[in-house]
């Protein structure tokens, strides 16, 4: 096999010299240096995930023991036969696996668009500072807090729900905005974006402030307008930095469950279920941590490809600079 | 070569820190064992519930000098389950379900109360026998029964009967009257705190008190022990019963209202300074919340009160459906067994009851203790039962009881036959083959 594959070609090999003293004490301190880094990882990263995607394959009591094996049973159960996980028997379909692809679509268009367009604008503005400090201020709320918050703007009470009491001043009637299998996961990810817009916008907006001021100039100077400007200029000098917040907004929403568990816990009955939430529910309210396993496997193997062209993007980057 | 040689030195005391700190942190658990003298005590009560119970602790800490530690977890089969994988259960847990008592007692990480020393002579002098048999898994005691409460009440607002010149309802159909004729003066007649996060039981017990009274108690124990189907018409039938009331006419809110309420919410709905509906249904505790926590004005019997469940078939009556929460013990030692005599005792039932917060299984707690009008009718409902049945979805194994709550949401928004149907088959899928591990 590896013989089919073309090598590149090669400069010639430095002389291996003989290792002295003191190159070994030097590997040596490296050695150490990362010796501690690498116990963490094993002991809180791999051994975990070894664990788990074990786990997942059998059907285990809830004190986390392999009891029994069951092979693929767990993964053919939730795809086929979990209509809280995927229900493709009605139109439009629904579990929590449809769910998390709401949130990929709705969170990170809406985010992305909130950002750009606000650290686009405010750079514009004399106030900037202010706008943005505003905007960034629910990054530094805990979720858990984000979701108490938004409980209240969702509270079908008028006298506490900011959004019902607008509704009302309109005379309609209060709608309960998380009871409702249709309006939960809207207003979920609203609030989510709420919280996410400002990460967006700050490095947007650094990244703008990257763009040398004589190419825009030299635009201006051609007759572009200002539309001109953003789409052929601007969206193409920033899509490194939009496909990285792309990535980490991916990321954030495979794995989003604090907000939901705050201010719903997947209900009303299971319809604002997320993966990371099935997985929670499984494991442990649910105890079976064997099928939960099975759905955090699959909430990494849905990763996974997002992290490795990542890093594959990294890696090319450090090339070029 | 100094420099070099002082950072290998600082990387080894790097090293070194973190080795120790990650031995430190696994051997954390086993020299954190209680000194003598402390024990924790977890259970899902906060607010009203929580205060009432802690001064049960307080006078134990007082006469014994052993401490005690409240831990308070609303979703206690995830903390009990994530502390029973992490070796460190606690003490002594109380929990309302004896399914899941059942499902811990079965996995052998429980204490049977017989070899700690409660004979079933000292038991029975304390409690009658279905509730010591709720505790009860494979012929041996595990749970003691601390508190209970009845679920076959419920709770008005006298002025508004008054006004309207309505009368307790004997029958269904007479709560069925009342609740049009509320409807028919413009009033909102039912608050349902059905909503987000934790409220899902509220729908249940709704579900089993209409199903006791209307299949009667005989099915009723079988449905909730696994003898028969959810399949069953009988199922059906009370769905549409319990839909006559929950819908969205006469729920404050509608359907999406009641799941967007809490329990709590929902009862400062109708109690609270500004009501905004008269009926309530939930357990006794209902009234320790209500006065202690939503509204301190409210006056027992004047401006709250209860009615016991009408019946629906004349035939079966009006059976007591009971919720208690048991103690059980996951660790065995002197100071346990002291604080687990202490709460078998009339004397802590006496301080427990004189909260108003719950009624005592206890035989030795004198009726006279209790506070208020309302728990001690509560008291003699439970005492005077002719049947009594247990809180069926906590029955249930494991934590099936929530997901018989999400399916019965389900139920509740799209209430066609069709729906019923698919809902109620993908549950009885579900929870078979489940009962009794």
């Amino acid at each position: 096999m590896s013989q089919a594959i073309p090598t590149p070609p090669v400069a010639a090999p430095p002389p291996v010299e003989p290792v002295t003293g003191r190159e070994r004490r030097s590997r040596l301190a490296g050695f150490l240096f990362i010796t501690p880094a690498l116990i963490v990882l094993a002991l809180f990263l791999v051994y975990p995930a070894y664990y788990t995607i074990r786990l997942s394959f059998y059907q285990s009591d809830f004190l986390f023991n392999f009891t029994h094996w069951v092979g693929l049973d767990n993964f053919k159960n939730l795809l086929t036969n979990d209509p809280d996980f995927l229900d493709l028997s009605a139109f439009p379909p629904s579990g929590s696996l449809v769910n998390n692809l709401r949130w990929v679509i709705f969170y990170i268009s809406v985010s992305l668009v909130f950002g750009l367009g606000l650290a686009v604008l405010a750079v514009r503005v004399r106030y900037e500072r202010a706008v943005k400090s505003i905007v960034f201020v629910p990054m530094a709320i805990a979720a858990t807090a984000v979701g108490i918050i938004w409980l209240f703007v969702y509270s079908p009470d008028i006298n506490q729900g900011v959004l019902n009491a607008l509704l009302h001043a309109f005379g309609h009637d209060p709608i309960a905005w998380l009871g409702r299998d249709d309006t939960v996961n809207y207003a979920l990810i609203f609030a989510y974006i709420w919280a996410s817009t400002g990460f967006v916008m700050v490095v947007l907006s650094a990244a703008i402030k990257g763009i040398p001021a004589e190419i825009m100039e030299a635009a201006r100077a051609d007759g572009a307008g200002e539309w001109a400007i953003f789409w052929r200029i601007m969206v193409p000098m920033l899509s490194l930095p939009i496909s990285i917040v792309t990535i980490w907004l991916f990321i954030n929403v495979i794995k989003v469950f604090d907000i939901i568990y705050v201010m719903t816990g997947g209900g009303p009955g299971t319809s604002s279920r997320v993966i990371a939430f099935t997985m929670y529910y499984e494991t442990f309210p649910n105890l079976k941590p064997g099928y939960g396993a099975a759905v955090a496997v699959i909430m990494l193997i849905l990763v996974l490809p997002v992290m490795i062209v990542n890093v594959r993007r990294f890696r090319s980057e450090r090339v070029i600079t | 070569m100094r420099r070099r040689s002082l950072l290998v030195t600082l990387a080894i005391v790097a090293l070194v820190a973190a080795v120790s700190a990650i031995v430190a942190s696994a051997s954390y658990g086993s020299r954190a064992k209680k000194s003598a003298g402390s024990i924790e005590v977890f259970s899902l009560w906060g607010g009203s519930e929580q205060d009432a119970f802690l001064k049960v602790t307080k006078a134990f800490t007082a006469k014994t000098g052993i401490a005690v530690k409240y831990t308070s977890g609303r979703d206690f089969t995830t903390d009990i389950g994530a502390r029973l994988a992490a070796g460190n259960p606690p003490d002594i847990a109380i929990v309302p379900r004896p399914g899941y008592l059942a499902s811990l007692a079965r996995r052998g990480v429980l204490k049977p109360l017989s070899s700690m020393g409660f004979s079933s002579t000292y038991m029975r002098a304390r409690y009658g026998s279905s509730w010591l048999g709720f505790g009860t898994v494979g012929g041996k005691l595990y749970g003691l029964p601390a508190k209970g409460n009845s679920k076959s009440v419920i709770w008005y607002r006298p002025q508004t009967f008054k006004k309207y010149g309505l009368k307790t309802p004997k029958t269904f159909k007479q709560l069925l009257a009342i609740t049009k004729k509320l409807k028919a003066k413009g009033q909102t007649p039912w608050a349902v705190g059905d909503g987000p996060n934790q409220s899902q039981w509220v729908l249940t017990d709704w579900f089993e008190s209409i199903y006791a009274r209307q299949a009667g108690p005989a099915k009723y124990q079988a449905l909730f022990t696994g003898k028969l189907k959810f399949t069953d018409p009988s199922v059906t039938k009370a769905l549409k019963t319990m839909t006559q009331i929950i819908n969205n006419k006469y729920v404050l809110g509608g359907i999406q209202g009641m799941l967007g309420q809490s329990f709590v919410g929902g009862i400062t709905d109708v109690f609270g300074k500004k009501a905004k509906a008269h009926l309530y249904y939930e357990g006794g505790f209902v009234g320790g919340i209500a006065i202690d926590q939503v509204n301190k004005a409210l006056k027992p019997g004047v401006t709250i009160n209860d009615f016991p469940w009408p019946t629906i078939n004349p035939k079966y009556g009006s059976p007591v459906t009971i919720g208690a929460d048991y103690a059980v013990a996951f660790k065995d030692n002197p100071e346990i067994r002291q604080f687990l005599t202490y709460i078998t005792s009339g004397a802590a039932g006496t301080i427990w009851v004189s909260t108003g917060a719950i009624i005592s299984p206890n035989k030795l707690v004198p009726s006279r203790a209790y506070p208020n009008v309302l728990v001690r009718r509560e008291g003699l409902q439970l005492a005077g039962a002719k049947v009594i049945r247990f809180d069926g979805s906590d029955q249930m194994p494991g934590a099936f009881g929530d997901t018989w709550g999400f399916a019965l949401q389900k139920i509740a928004q799209n209430p066609s036959n069709s729906n019923m149907k698919k809902v109620l088959s993908g549950f009885q899928k579900q929870i078979a083959g489940q009962w009794g591990t």
